[in-house]
C-alpha cells in the first residue's frame, strides 16, 4: 500500500464576516498519493481555492489536520514552517497578477533561493535559473527581461519556473489555465504533464473546466459549498458519477461536437448556489437536489465509499 | 434564405502611439434570417472587433473604417449618422456583452435599466414602463419580478444578471442579437441555464444571433454556422457540422485538437498550437497561420490563399485545399 503523500482531515476554514461566519471549506478530507495528481472542481465559491491555500497553510485553518509525510503541519513553529513550505508551491491562476513588474524574469525565478538563503554565489544561481528556464521552455535570453514583455503563456511558464525553483514535491495549481487561450491551454497542461514525468511532482490541480481536469487528473474531488460531495478516479467518477450535483454539473458541460451535445440530456439545475454565511448544517445541495428527502434537509451526510475507491456524500447515494 | 446582414469587406484598424494595428482585415459574411452564427477565435483575434462595428460601438478615433460595408436589411450601417444608429440600436440590433458586472449600471434599479431604452424612444408612461420591466424580467425567467425590479445589480447573481442583460437587449425585439461571450464569466451549470434561455428566446421572437465565443463545446451547442476567425481574417467557414466532423483548415483542425473532451480517452494527448498569433502591428503578407502550421508550404508565407469552396456553405482560406496543392500531393507533376 503506498503511503499518501498529502493526508486533508476534517480541515475547515471559516471567515468572520459582518453578518456571521462564513464557512468557506467544512470537514473536507482526502488524501493525495505520490506523482498522482488530485483534481478539484467545483463553481465559483465552492471553497476549493480556499481549500488549496488552507491545505498548504497560506491560511491558518479553522481546525483539522494536514499531514504531509506523516507530520502534521498545523502544529509547526513558525520557523519549522519555514522549512516545511520548501516542500510544497503554488501556480497562481492570474499570470498577470502573480509576478512582481519590477523585477527581472531572473529576479522573480531566483527570489525563493533568497528567501531560503540557498546559493550565496550569483553564477551558481544564475546557473540554476537558466536551467529552470530551459525546462519550462524559455531561455537565456528571456531572464533579464520583464513581465510585460511576455505573453500570458510565457508568463505562466514564468511561474512554473519559480514554484520549480526549491525542487518541491508537491505544487498546488490554482486554475492555472483559466486565464489563457485555448490553444495556449494545451501548452501549459503539456508541459505541467510533462514535468510531472520527468520531477516526479504530485499536483493538487484546481479549474472549473471540468474536462481538463478529467483530462488531466488521475482522482478528482468534487466540491459544492464548503463541502466534498464525491471523490473518485477520473474515469469512474466521469462514466459513473453518483452524487445529484456532480451528474448535474458533468451533463453541463458542452461537448464539442454537435451530434454528440444535441443528443444528450441537460439536468438543468433550478436556481442559484446558496450562501455559504451561517449555513444550516444539513446536505448543502439538498435545496437544489432533485432527489431530496427528509433527512436531506436535516443531517449532512458524511462521505462514504460506495464502491471501491469511490467516495459519496450522499443520503441516497446508494438508490441512485 | 434570406440574409438580415451582409458585411462586406471590412477593415478596422486602430490608430496608436505605436502605430496602426490592423484589427479586422478584409472580413466578409453573412448572417440569415433565424439562424445562429457562431464567430470563433483566441483572443485579439479580432471577433469583438467585428461584433462591436455592426453596433458601431467602437470609439473612432482611435478605430477607423478602412474598408467595407455592413448592410443589415440590404442598408450600410457605416454611412448612419450617430442619431439614425441611436435608433438601430437596441430596437434593431441588440448586444449582450461578457461581464454582466460591468455592462449593468450599479447605480440604477433593474427596472428603469430595462425600459430605459424603450422610455426614450417610445415615450412610455411609467407604469407602462414599469409592466413591461416585469413581463420582460417574466421572459427570462427572474422569479418574484415585481419585487426584483426595485432592486440594484448587486443584488444579483452572476447568472440573474446576466438574465436581465438578455431582458434589456430583448426588450424591443431585435432582429438581430450579438452575444458577445455571454457565458464565459458564469459557471457550467449557469452556462447551461442561459444557453436554454437563449434558444428559448430566438424560437419565440425569430431572431438571429452572432455568437462570440472562444468555447467550443457552447458553439457546438448553440450555432447553425460557425466562422473561424484568426488574426483579422476569416479562415473557414461552414454548418456547425461541416466544421466539427470536416474541418478543412489546419488552424481549425487545431483548435479543435486543443480543447479536452469529456469523452476523450486520457491518454490522447492534446495537440497545443505552439507559438503565439501575430502582431498586427505589422501583419504578414501571406496567411497569417503561417509560422504555426504545421503543413506550412512556400507560398503560404507570401500569399494569402482565395477562399475554396469544399460545398455550398464551407469554404476554407488555405492553400493546401487548392485545386492545383492537391495534384502536388498525389504526385503528379505540376
Amino acid at each position: 500500500m503506498v503511503e499518501p503523500l498529502v493526508s486533508v482531515r476534517n480541515i475547515k476554514k471559516y471567515f468572520d464576516v459582518g453578518e456571521g461566519e462564513l464557512k468557506a471549506v467544512d470537514d473536507v478530507s482526502f488524501d493525495i498519493y505520490p506523482k498522482e495528481t488530485f483534481g478539484l472542481v467545483g463553481e465559483s465559491g465552492c471553497g476549493k481555492s480556499t481549500a488549496a491555500r488552507t491545505i498548504i497553510r497560506l491560511y491558518e485553518p479553522t481546525d483539522g489536520q494536514m499531514f504531509f509525510e506523516g507530520v502534521n503541519i498545523y502544529e509547526l513553529s513558525r520557523h519549522e514552517m519555514q522549512d516545511m513550505r520548501r516542500n510544497f508551491q503554488m501556480i497562481f491562476q492570474d499570470p498577470y497578477a502573480s509576478l512582481n513588474p519590477r523585477m527581472t524574469v531572473e529576479e522573480i525565478v531566483s527570489e525563493p533561493f533568497k528567501v531560503h538563503h540557498i546559493y550565496d554565489n550569483s553564477k551558481e544561481r544564475r546557473d540554476r535559473v537558466i536551467q529552470l528556464l530551459e525546462l519550462v521552455g524559455l531561455n537565456e535570453e528571456h531572464s533579464l527581461r520583464f513581465p510585460h514583455e511576455f505573453s500570458g503563456g510565457q508568463r505562466q511558464r514564468i511561474g512554473i519556473a519559480r514554484a520549480l525553483a526549491l525542487n518541491p514535491k508537491f505544487i498546488v495549481c490554482d486554475e492555472p489555465i483559466s486565464a489563457l487561450d485555448v490553444s495556449i491551454q494545451a501548452q501549459v497542461v503539456n508541459l505541467l504533464k510533462r514535468l510531472q514525468d520527468e520531477l516526479g511532482l504530485t499536483y493538487l490541480f484546481i479549474a472549473h473546466d471540468l474536462s481538463m481536469v478529467r483530462y488531466i487528473s488521475d482522482r478528482v474531488g468534487v466540491m459544492y459549498l464548503g463541502h466534498l460531495a464525491e471523490v473518485a478516479s477520473s474515469e469512474e467518477l466521469y462514466d459513473n458519477p453518483i452524487h445529484p450535483y456532480t451528474k448535474a454539473l458533468l451533463s453541463a458541460i458542452p461537448i464539442p461536437d454537435p451530434e454528440i451535445q444535441r443528443s444528450r440530456r441537460r439536468i438543468i439545475l433550478e436556481g442559484d448556489v446558496p450562501s455559504p454565511i451561517n449555513p444550516e448544517d444539513n446536505c448543502r445541495f439538498a435545496d437544489r437536489c432533485p432527489y431530496a428527502i427528509k433527512i436531506c434537509k436535516e443531517v449532512a451526510p458524511e462521505l462514504e465509499e460506495i464502491e471501491k475507491d469511490h467516495f459519496v456524500a450522499c443520503h441516497r447515494a446508494n438508490d441512485m | 434564405m434570406e440574409k438580415l446582414l451582409e458585411v462586406k469587406d471590412l477593415a478596422v484598424s486602430f490608430q496608436t502611439f505605436f502605430g496602426e494595428v490592423e484589427a479586422v482585415r478584409g472580413v466578409s459574411f453573412h448572417v440569415n434570417k433565424k439562424e445562429t452564427v457562431a464567430l470563433v477565435g483566441e483572443s485579439g483575434c479580432g471577433k469583438s472587433v467585428t461584433a462591436s462595428s455592426i453596433m458601431q460601438l467602437l470609439p473612432m478615433p482611435p478605430a477607423f473604417y478602412k474598408s467595407g460595408q455592413i448592410l443589415f436589411e440590404g442598408e450600410d450601417i457605416i454611412k448612419k449618422s450617430e442619431k439614425e444608429m441611436q435608433q438601430i440600436r437596441g430596437s434593431q440590433i441588440s448586444m449582450i456583452f461578457q461581464d454582466p458586472m460591468t455592462s449593468l449600471n450599479p447605480t440604477m434599479k433593474i427596472g428603469k435599466q430595462i425600459v430605459e431604452g424603450l422610455v426614450k424612444n417610445k415615450k412610455l408612461s411609467p407604469s407602462e414602463a414599469e409592466k413591461k420591466a416585469i413581463d420582460m424580467l417574466n421572459l427570462v425567467s427572474v422569479p418574484q419580478p415585481e419585487k426584483r425590479i426595485k432592486q440594484y445589480p448587486h443584488e444579483f447573481s452572476g447568472g440573474m444578471r446576466q438574465r436581465v442583460m438578455i431582458a434589456i437587449a430583448m426588450v424591443s425585439n431585435p432582429k438581430l442579437l450579438i452575444a458577445d461571450e455571454p457565458t464565459t464569466a458564469l459557471d457550467v451549470t449557469v452556462q447551461a441555464q442561459i444557453l436554454d434561455l437563449m434558444k428559448e428566446i430566438q424560437n419565440q421572437f425569430d431572431t438571429s444571433i452572432i455568437l462570440i465565443t472562444h468555447d467550443l463545446g457552447v458553439v457546438a451547442d448553440m450555432s447553425d454556422r460557425v466562422i473561424v476567425m484568426y488574426a483579422g481574417q476569416l479562415m473557414e467557414e461552414g454548418t456547425v457540422y461541416e466544421i466539427f466532423k470536416n474541418p478543412k483548415h489546419p488552424y481549425t483542425r487545431k483548435l479543435l485538437g486543443s480543447v479536452p473532451r469529456l469523452d476523450m480517452d486520457r491518454s490522447e494527448s492534446l495537440h497545443s498550437i505552439e507559438g503565439t498569433p501575430p502582431d498586427l502591428y505589422a501583419p504578414p503578407k501571406g496567411c497569417p497561420f503561417f509560422d504555426r502550421c504545421d503543413e506550412a508550404m512556400v507560398i503560404c508565407k507570401e500569399y494569402m490563399p482565395e477562399r475554396e469552396y469544399h460545398t455550398d456553405t464551407h469554404y476554407s482560406c488555405c492553400w493546401l485545399n487548392h485545386p492545383m496543392a492537391k495534384s502536388v500531393a498525389e504526385g503528379s507533376v505540376v
